[in-house]
């Protein structure tokens, strides 16, 4: 104990937990527990921080979904199923739920093609590629209160430089923020502005990491520049294009500070998107029941869509070899 | 011919590019212009891009309405602490999940992957209530801790693991390196552009972060950027030439950062698929 | 193993290192009052020179004023300090959810301290105006009394009068007055179909968004001039479906349609300066910047334009309650107690240029001499005698306001037919108003 190296003594304690468990440590024994012992140290930050903060507060909002809970005073009943069964029935949540997919389906595809767009065009021999770099990512960093607040001034249908703009070229004034069919465009228009960053600099590194000597074979097989990308490029990113997909299900079904700020659910509901119904629900009604349910239904259609998205990809990237 | 179309299309890129470039931040330039021009200006229409005197004096009027020097202190504090902790907590726990194994890994890593799509508003008083067990309402832990585990850093980490090749471990496992030593000495060094986004996303994610300050952060020694923002907005006004002034000094540290390290961010990131 | 143990000790100590600085209590005998208040940073220094006074007229008692973003955020705030008994000892409160707080407990009747030992007489309660008591009650009871009042007048701008051909001096007196001077006012410059200028604005804001109550609110000034309420007085019922109300949605939509409205989606007072909207609803907050901002205007407030049935007003304003959690109830009472006296309301409403809250204020001399150096600030003063409140909803408050806000945003901006949106808002209102919510 006092003379050994840490990592001695790490080994040592590995095997002591190895040795005076139930059995005698045997070699097949100790491949069934595997590292556990090592896992648990690794994983112990975490675990205590995400049980707290992360892992009790789900759990328990899972809870509350059964219940009444009365957030000033904390007294609370149990409901059953009621909160779930009130939800199915209510025509809003329903429309909540097709606008969700309708923001989701509308941003994912624009964003990851734009950002793939960049990234790629980026990967090239471009003349001040840092700074192009720098300001694509920009609106990432910019909070999100500060960028609807600018975007609101762009969308007036009175003053914004959109509509003018569009004037300049000749198209009509279009009433952004107030038009229930204009004003989902105009929040995804935001959405993919906003967060496309992200996503190209993940395309930037998965593109950075495709090894050179393919795309030079296949120039010798004489591929051209769309047979390249579509034959090399598209396959060997599949690993950051799945990531890029998990992610941004998980983000654009949560969208809820660009809604909040720029259009807060309007016009006549147009945008009400799921988290700003649970927070409505929480914040505005005071019904944290009610939104914990809400919120669940969220959980079990994305984990879902998650599943699927996994089952998917795992036979395309093995495919490839990636 | 050959070289001529190369160029062309060279030069057709450019130009593409930098148009992208310029919509994509012309709302921002918008901001910055809008920061320095006076209230009477920001109200015209025709919309001017240009102010007639550029008032750089919002900027010090930003300063003077609150203790903002104060404010960028307690912002930076603690998201450099988060970030720094989040890269350790996170890369430990990633290479837990991609090397060891060890009986319900899948299942914990689900888990982990399940807590991101609960929305943070079900989940936020939950949590706030575990602070105020622990005593921490409007303390720095309070901003701090809770970031400190994060279920996207540790997938984010975990499948760039999961694409260094295990042969460059095996010779140190020969040498009878621990396991501590494997991560520090070998993965993490691999490891620096997946480390560097995951910093820049943290950094980030953390000085922008509005509503977990503001409800466990009473005091005004502890407020953060985001919250004193708010200041120049309430329900019946907006001061918009503060508000866009302090809005700009609240981005540009970022994106400067940003443009420095994005070389180690950018260089050599894979990710793999959810390996199992 | 080394880097492991280190990286639990940083996490151990900061998890046992407390820098929360929770003192209420100074260590020198004195008592903090930890006061929540939503002022922008611009009526922050007035704020300061109030609390200076104060503490300087009461020594041994010291004023924390803490900020709090407004609307959505200081209810966030207020719950989650209850929960975990962090509560301030006094808050900026809205009717809204009032209901919420003293349901669970958390604030006391002001009854408990108005006929206490350091009380005030009945008189002097009854000299506040009384839209604001009935704001500041939850069936019946007081909770809560007045820091400042707020109301509702038009603001103009006189140059577009004179271009239209209408006297600047004469700004709309009525409902038939309001139509047609929006129409004279309402010009397409170009013929390109859409208007370059507006006569009136009406503020219309998403029903779910932070800003669906504050159309409900401009709202009800119409509602009580056709002679109609929200609810009736017994509260079995909501009663905006009936014909006053369908009356002043009527007003609105018609408005709304006629001049195009897109609803502005920068604040009003964009459009105002820049000399695209000639009237609009407005409130005392923004004299102070008006003063700068609208310089290069030839501008004037005037009193709401009556409706069909009478003159009115909406009062909005600032209530104080004290909070349970609160170690020093009695130290808060003294502040409120301090802070509604005749001469406190009218150094505040010169200083912050918020409106007093009693009528006794005009009988204080500077506060005459102020009047007549602010002929629109007197506006709104004089507004006060015809000022209405909603009185208070017993239960489902903030889900009626926002069936209200979904019908005036569906006549306007969805062009649907009045009745039918009143009617149905009111079905679904009906049964918010049981107590069994």
């Amino acid at each position: 104990m006092y003379n050994t190296t840490p990592e001695i003594q790490e080994e040592r304690v590995l095997e002591a937990g190895i040795t005076y468990g139930k059995y005698p440590a045997k070699k097949s024994k100790k491949n069934k527990k595997g590292d556990l012992y090592s896992a648990l140290l690794f994983l112990s930050p975490t675990l205590i921080i995400f049980s707290a903060f992360v892992l009790f507060p789900v759990i328990f909002s899972f809870y509350l979904s059964f219940q009444k809970w009365n957030m000033f005073g904390g007294s609370s009943t149990y409901v059953g199923l009621d909160n779930y069964i009130r939800m199915f029935k209510s025509a809003e949540f329903w429309s909540v739920l097709k606008n969700t997919a309708y923001y989701t389906f509308g941003t994912i595809p624009l964003n990851m093609g734009f950002s793939l767009l960049v990234a790629y065009v980026l990967h090239k021999k471009i003349f001040g590629k840092k700074l192009l770099r720098t300001l694509f990512f920009a609106p990432v960093v910019i909070s999100p209160v500060a960028a609807a607040v600018i975007w609101r001034w762009l969308y007036d249908p009175n003053f914004g430089l959109v509509n003018y703009f569009m004037g300049i070229i000749g198209f009509d004034p279009v009433n952004w923020l107030n038009d229930p069919t204009a004003a989902m465009f105009a929040l995804i228009v935001m959405g993919v502005w906003k967060t496309f960053g992200i996503n190209m600099v993940l395309f930037a590194a998965g593109l950075e990491a495709i090894p050179q000597h393919y795309y030079e074979a296949a120039e010798i097989d004489g591929a051209g520049q769309w047979a390249k990308f579509k034959n090399i490029t598209i396959p060997l990113l599949a690993p950051t294009t799945f990531f890029i997909m998990v992610m941004s299900m998980i983000s654009s079904f949560q969208v809820f500070d660009i809604v909040y700020v720029l259009t807060s659910g309007g016009p006549l509901g147009a945008t009400k998107v799921m988290v700003f119904y649970v927070y409505e629900h929480a914040f505005k009604y005071f019904e944290m029941g009610y939104a914990s349910a809400a919120a669940y239904v969220l959980f079990a259609i994305l984990f879902v869509l998650t599943l699927l998205q996994v089952k998917y990809m795992k036979n395309k990237v093995y495919s490839y070899g990636g | 011919m050959a070289k001529k179309s190369t160029i062309a299309k060279s030069i057709s890129e450019h130009i593409f590019i930098y148009i992208l470039a310029f919509f994509t931040i012309a709302p921002f330039i918008w901001m910055i212009l809008t920061s320095v021009k006076d209230m009477g200006e920001i109200y015209v229409y025709p919309p001017k891009w240009l102010p007639d005197q550029f008032h750089f004096d919002n900027y010090a009027k930003v300063f003077e309405a609150a203790p903002f020097g104060r404010y960028y202190l307690n912002s930076i504090f603690v998201a450099v602490f988060v970030t720094v902790g989040q890269l350790i907590t996170c890369s430990m726990a990633a290479y837990a999940f991609a090397r060891l194994k060890f009986p319900g890994r899948n299942i914990l890593f689900f888990i982990f992957l399940g807590t991101m799509m609960i929305p943070y508003n079900v989940t936020m008083i939950p949590s706030f209530m575990v602070l105020y067990w622990l005593g921490w309402v409007d303390s720095y832990q309070a901003l701090i801790v809770p970031g400190l585990a994060s279920a996207f850093g540790v997938f984010l980490l975990r499948q760039f693991f999961l694409t260094i090749p295990k042969e460059l471990e095996e010779a140190a496992v020969m040498d009878g390196a621990s396991k501590f030593t494997i991560l520090r000495k070998i993965i993490v060094p691999l490891s620096k552009p997946a480390l560097a986004t995951l910093a820049i996303f943290t950094f980030m994610g953390v000085f922008n972060d509005f509503i977990w300050a503001l409800i466990v952060i009473n005091s005004e020694s502890m407020r953060t950027v985001q919250l004193g923002l708010a200041i120049f907005r309430d329900r019946y006004l907006t001061q918009w030439d503060l508000l866009m002034a302090g809005s700009v000094t609240a981005v540009l540290p970022i994106l400067v950062v940003f443009f420095f390290a994005q070389k180690y961010f950018i260089k050599g990131i894979t990710l793999s698929g959810l390996k199992e | 193993m080394k880097t492991y143990i280190v990286i639990f000790a940083v996490l151990i100590s900061l998890i046992s290192l407390n820098c929360g600085n929770d003192n209420r209590s100074a260590s020198n005998g004195e008592v903090e009052i930890i006061f929540w208040h939503s002022f922008v940073s611009s009526t922050v220094p007035a704020l300061n020179e109030l609390i200076a006074r104060f503490e300087k007229e009461n020594p041994g008692i010291k004023i924390k004023a803490q900020y709090i973003p407004t609307g959505d955020a200081l209810i966030q705030k207020l719950i989650t300090a209850i929960q975990s008994k962090t509560a301030p000892d006094i808050s900026w409160l809205h009717s809204d959810f009032m209901e919420d707080l003293v349901e669970a407990d958390a604030i006391y009747k002001m009854d408990d301290f108005i006929k206490g030992d350091d009380g005030i007489t009945q008189e002097e309660l009854n000299d506040i105006y009384p839209a604001l008591r009935l704001y500041a009650s939850w069936r019946g009871t007081l909770y809560s009394l007045p820091m400042e009042a707020t109301n509702l007048a038009l603001l103009y701008n006189k140059d577009m009068f004179k271009q239209a051909g209408l006297d600047p001096e004469h700004p709309p007196k009525d409902w038939n007055e309001l139509k047609e001077f929006t129409k004279k006012l309402t010009l397409d410059k170009n013929n390109d179909g859409t208007f370059e200028q507006v006569g009136f604005f009406v503020p219309v804001f998403p029903a779910a968004g932070p800003l669906g109550p504050w159309t409900v609110w401009q709202f009800m000034p119409y509602l009580w001039q056709a002679g109609g309420n929200m609810v009736d007085s017994a509260q079995t019922h909501v009663i905006y479906n009936e014909q006053p109300g369908v009356e002043a949605l009527t007003l609105w939509q018609q408005l709304f349609i006629e001049q195009k409205l897109n609803t502005f989606t920068t604040d009003f007072d964009v459009a105002f300066t820049s000399k695209r909207l000639a009237m609009a609803m407005d409130g005392p907050w923004n004299l102070p910047r008006y003063k700068d901002l609208l310089k290069n205007l030839n501008w004037s407030f005037a009193p709401l334009p009556a409706g069909p049935v009478k003159q009115a007003t909406v009062v909005g304003g600032e209530y104080l309650a004290i909070f349970k959690q609160s170690k020093h109830p009695k130290e808060s009472w003294k502040f409120i107690k301090w802070m509604i006296r005749p001469e406190i309301q009218a150094f505040w409403a010169m200083k912050s240029g918020y409106l007093p809250i009693r009528h006794a204020v005009l009988n204080v001399p500077e506060f005459r001499e102020y009047l007549k150096k602010n002929p629109n600030f007197k506006v709104f003063v004089d507004q006060m005698e015809v000022a209405e409140a909603q009185p208070p909803i017993d239960y489902g408050a903030l889900e009626i306001t926002h069936n209200i806000a979904e019908a005036i945003e569906r006549a306007t901006i969805g062009k649907q037919d009045v009745h039918k949106v009143l009617d149905e808002a009111a079905v679904k209102s009906n049964l918010a108003l049981k107590p069994s919510k």
